[in-house]
């Protein structure tokens, strides 16, 4: 179970921040990290975007889901 | 001041977006607190404790920008640090490599283009941390003298799991950030690091009355409010250049004629400088604490000297390193010679001096002149709670102190923004509600 579990996580992970990573970049950078000027996103999003943004959800979903598991496997063993 | 908060949420768009930040931070504090798989977290308790009292810690910054959740191990432990840290090496690197001038000329999609190099490198660097933290976790450096195994099973598998897990929070983070800059209010990067230190505020705080008492926290507090006052005060300062526009017919309209000014900030390049030099002044302590000997010459110089936030050296550098990342990075953000062309492509001129290169040398000067306070400004500011460690305690290093320093300068700076943020929304509907 254990196994499964870290199995898991390793999978989701690895998914979670390849799907990150394929999102529209957002922000300027450090420049408007700061009290920068004023941005306005007047692109909305598109519907590719809004599917990865689903697939996003349930890998966190699935994600968190699993941490919890394995603390919570953790504490029932101990 | 309430009525504005009332008609900022009886704006449903504005309202959505505000419940929409208000989510994004819970679930950040949420998940703050999950410890990370395979971690044990009464024992991590328990060591927590022990350094409450103890010396100071290395990763006071780090534990800083993350709320505390390094110490803890948590899911979400390394926080937006490497995100941070991306962008002052991709920010640096400006100036460095040729391509990346080019793409930050290019406009919006070139910038587009930094952002997207900037996340790669945030994963990068979180894998970096991540496998820093749990390697020093392994060998039980990350709390001194704390004889607890924080991780009760050292198997390869296991640890690999952690390092991927808080990568993968990291990056998380980056989306929670990117997200509430998208679709709430505020800046969701900066709006993530006040949370972070804003949350330490009670425990800090508690802190110093448990262990000094009610006349030294009322002291603190009154301090620490007028150190708020002092840089709200100093933010908003700007020398304002009047320009003047000639007036000129394009087809049947008439366009300028009218004069203005451009406003210069006193301190135009905000916290930047606190935290490249901080995050600067933090890296011989890390690499010092990953080396392990603690007995070398350069070891005990690097303890006694820099990491040392009473030691006039660590004091004096860290004063000096702000002034000069001050003037550094106005020099990268505001450019004059740009500056006057535009002035002059628009008819444009600065009464009493010539338009074109006249007018770049004049911004030079009067931004030179105004840099110089605003950096010292913030040196003071950065340093001041240095002087005041007897009176904290001394615990963690001045960085941690919530009441002064790098804390207040950021928090300030971000709440500003944002209200500045929600205020121009509000504008934006009543205009609206005029015209219709």
């Amino acid at each position: 179970m254990t196994l499964f579990l870290q199995i898991m996580l390793l999978v989701t992970s690895v998914l979670l921040v390849l799907l990150v990573l394929l999102h529209r970049a957002k922000g300027g950078g450090l420049s408007s990290l700061f009290g920068g000027g004023m941005q306005s996103s007047l692109a909305g999003s598109s519907v590719a975007e809004k599917n990865l943004d689903r697939m996003t959800f349930f890998v966190i979903a699935l994600w968190v889901i699993s941490i919890i598991g394995s603390g919570l496997l953790v504490s029932l063993s101990s | 001041m309430l009525g504005a908060f009332r008609s900022a949420l009886t704006t449903p768009d504005l309202r959505r977006k505000i419940l929409f930040t208000l989510g994004m931070v819970v679930l950040y504090r949420l998940g703050a607190t999950i410890p990370s798989p395979g971690v044990s977290y009464p024992n991590v308790q328990k060591c927590f404790e022990q350094m409450q009292g103890g010396s100071q810690s290395v990763f006071s910054l780090l534990n800083l920008f993350s709320g505390g959740a390094l110490l803890q191990l948590s899911v979400l432990s390394l926080g937006i640090m490497p995100y941070i840290t991306a962008s002052i090496i991709i920010q640096l690197l400006q100036v460095v490599i040729p391509r990346f001038e080019q793409l930050k000329k290019e406009g919006q999609s070139g910038q587009a283009t930094l952002t997207q190099y900037t996340r790669y490198l945030t994963i990068a660097l979180a894998v970096l941390q991540a496998t820093g933290i749990v390697a020093l976790a392994v060998r039980g450096q990350l709390f001194q003298g704390c004889t607890m195994e924080v991780i009760p099973d050292s198997s390869i598998l296991n640890l690999v799991t952690i390092v991927v897990v808080m990568t993968a929070g990291a990056s998380l983070l980056m989306w929670m950030g990117e997200l509430i800059t998208e679709r709430g209010i505020g800046n969701g990067m900066s709006l993530l690091i006040f949370t972070s230190i804003a949350a330490r505020i009670p425990s800090q705080g508690g802190n110093i009355l448990n262990t000094k008492g009610g006349l030294v926290f009322t002291v603190v507090c009154v301090f620490g409010l007028a150190i708020i006052a002092s840089v709200v005060f100093i933010e908003q300062a700007q020398r304002r250049i009047p320009v003047q526009y000639a007036k000129r017919m394009i087809g049947r309209r008439m366009y300028g004629g009218t004069s203005t000014y451009l406003p210069l900030k006193v301190n135009q390049a905000g916290v930047i400088p606190v935290i490249f030099g901080s995050s600067l002044l933090y890296l011989p302590q890390l690499l010092g604490q990953l080396a392990g000997n603690q007995n070398t010459w350069w070891a005990r110089f690097i303890q006694t000297y820099i990491v040392s936030p009473s030691s006039w050296v660590h004091i004096l550098l860290y004063m000096a390193m702000i002034i000069f990342f001050a003037y550094f990075y106005v020099s990268i953000t505001f450019n004059p010679e740009e500056r006057a062309d535009e002035m002059k492509k628009f008819g444009g001129f600065i009464p009493g001096i010539r338009p074109g290169r006249p007018t770049a040398e004049y911004l030079s000067f009067v931004l030179s002149r105004i840099t110089l306070p605003g950096a010292l400004y913030l040196g003071i500011i950065a340093v001041l709670p240095n002087f005041f460690l007897g009176l904290t305690g001394g615990q963690g290093g001045g960085q941690q102190f919530p009441f002064g320093g790098t804390a207040v300068l950021i928090m300030v700076n971000v709440g500003l923004d944002t209200v500045k943020q929600v205020e121009s929304q509000l504008t934006q509907r009543n205009y609206e509600g005029f015209l219709r």
